[in-house]
């Protein structure tokens, strides 16, 4: 794509993990900004060089929303080519059942602040015809381990639905399905995988998979082993 | 309560599909109990009434041992729901908030609390009403969608711990229905004759829920609907708008 114009790509949780892979592997041809919860002077020497930094705290969803916006016009940005609402947390059930705190935070964090940030970003993605891609999981189709966590997936999953319909010849909206990968979500989750962990993607892989899968549009994808093995992370398009 | 008593709770049921429910409920021998928000029971026969805003997340702290204490329950339906219909970005940040609130996160922090504080009996059934929307998208209504989805799906991921309790789950996904609340969300000039009559909608999904079964769609028509919604994702979603999202008023 020799001659494609830099993008303005905002991508939550761009400080750690899936989020973090992805902004190292576009910092180079395009023009990032990052968020996450952590304040800008712990995750300084994270960064890619040139990424911007807001700090939006998607704990408290309508704030974390109007941070988003004023981040993107203190940037300088006009207008967003494309939005990647990444940031994600997990807690595992203990017992089989998640606490009545666990369900509020992960709805939150997980679903409520992503609706509230697509609702606030939206004049900005219009005017670039851009693209929203909202970052699901695997388990969205349910699972016994993470009761809340999937129920949130599952949410993104019929908004991206629905959005896609409402807003399409305006902004195209995706939702992609990581299959689990090795970042230290499952840590802060309180869920060890064990030898599975072997089986885990690297972040970098489901990365690649998620930068070619932004860039075709398509929705819904799952970003799981089938695909690596299809060469997923090595083949498609490029952003 | 005689323990020979067979006892209900109903999360909205003054109104719609909950207070058809509650009708048939009795007529089949439960006692019952109804949360709802600032409607009173108005129906013939007494029920134990339990005021709160499924919106408000400290209302609910503040009625959830009462919930608790007023069971044990052989079923549980959690039907409460509300809907805002209008393009996504222009409706108002509170309503998706209240949607969410109400249609999600309520029913599931009521069914895990009932669920691990025992206050549901081994044997008795328990029943999330999702929506038809989650086999075919609904384009005009995104944060409703997403949050029936979601409910679907907790759910799901807690049939295993339900039945470790010996508490059955059960999914419904009512299409249109003839109740004030479809009236208010569909688009006008609307065909009213194709929405199910609540008492029928009721009946249907109670049968199913008492007989464990996973999932109820009720009506033939809604079952057909779900299965192509099922096979054809893309191509029933661009149905839904057209029928929807396209007519909704400006
Ligand atoms: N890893 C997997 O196996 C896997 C599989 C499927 C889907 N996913 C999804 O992929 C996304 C990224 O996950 P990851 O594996 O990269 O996890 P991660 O390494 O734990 O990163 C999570 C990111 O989200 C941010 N975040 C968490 N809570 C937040 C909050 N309340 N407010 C703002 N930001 C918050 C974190 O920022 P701070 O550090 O500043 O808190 C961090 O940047 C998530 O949506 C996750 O659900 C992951």
């Amino acid at each position: 794509m020799i001659g494609a114009k830099p993008r303005r790509i905002l991508i939550t949780g761009g400080n750690s993990g899936l989020g973090l892979a992805l902004a190292q592997k576009l910092a180079r041809r395009h023009s990032l900004l990052l968020s996450g919860r952590k304040s800008q002077t712990e995750v300084a020497e994270i960064l890619p060089p040139g990424a911007g930094y807001v700090v939006a705290d998607h704990g408290d969803p309508e704030m974390s929303a109007r941070a988003l916006v004023r981040g993107v016009r203190d940037f300088g940005w006009d207008g967003l080519d494309n939005a990647v609402l990444n940031a994600g947390t997990g807690f595992v059930a203990v017992g089989g059942v998640d606490s009545t705190d666990a369900i509020r935070q992960t709805l939150d964090v997980n679903l409520l602040a992503v609706m509230l940030q697509a609702q606030a970003l939206y004049p900005l993605l219009r005017k670039s015809s851009g693209t929203l891609s909202l970052i699901g999981s695997v388990a969205h189709k349910g699972s016994a381990s993470i009761p809340a966590y999937a129920a949130s997936k599952a949410g993104l999953h019929g908004l991206a639905r629905a959005l896609r319909s409402e807003w399409s010849g305006d902004i195209s909206v995706q939702v992609l399905h990581p299959g689990p990968a090795k970042t230290d979500m499952h840590d802060k989750a309180g869920y060890d995988p064990g030898r599975m962990r072997a089986l885990f993607l690297a972040p970098d892989d489901v990365a690649a998979m998620m930068a070619s899968a932004i860039a075709a549009r398509r929705s819904p994808v799952t970003l799981s082993w089938v695909k690596y093995l299809n060469g997923g992370a090595y083949t498609g398009r490029r952003l | 309560m005689t323990s020979a008593s067979k006892r209900a709770l109903v999360t909205g049921g003054s109104a719609g599909l909950g207070a058809a429910s509650v009708g048939w409920l009795q007529a089949n021998g439960y006692e019952i109990v109804v949360l709802d928000r600032d409607r009173p029971w108005t129906g013939k026969t007494p029920v134990q009434f339990i005021r709160c805003d499924l919106a408000s997340r400290t209302e609910l702290d503040d009625v959830l041992p009462d919930l608790i204490a007023a069971g044990p329950y052989d079923l549980v339906l959690l039907n409460a729901g509300i809907n805002a219909t209008g393009k996504f970005e222009a409706l108002d940040p509170r309503a998706h908030i209240d949607i969410l609130r109400v249609n999600t996160e309520a029913p599931m922090v009521i069914a895990a609390a009932l669920l691990e504080s025992n206050a549901c009996r081994s044997g008795g059934a328990m029943v999330f009403v999702s929506s038809l929307s989650h086999f075919t998208g609904y384009p005009g209504a995104a944060s409703y969608a997403a949050s029936k989805d979601a409910l679907a799906i907790y759910a799901r991921s807690m049939r295993k711990y339900a039945a470790s309790r010996g508490v059955t789950l059960t999914v419904a996904f009512p299409g249109p229905l003839k109740t004030d609340h479809a009236e208010r969300h569909s688009p006008e000039g609307a065909d009213d004759s194709k929405r199910m009559d609540p008492d029928h909608a009721a009946r249907l999904i109670l049968a199913d829920a008492l007989a464990g079964k996973k999932s109820s769609i009720p009506g033939a028509g809604n079952r057909v609907f779900a299965v192509i919604g099922r096979v054809f994702p893309k191509p029933v979603t661009a149905v839904m708008r057209r029928l929807i999202y396209t007519r909704l008023k400006p």
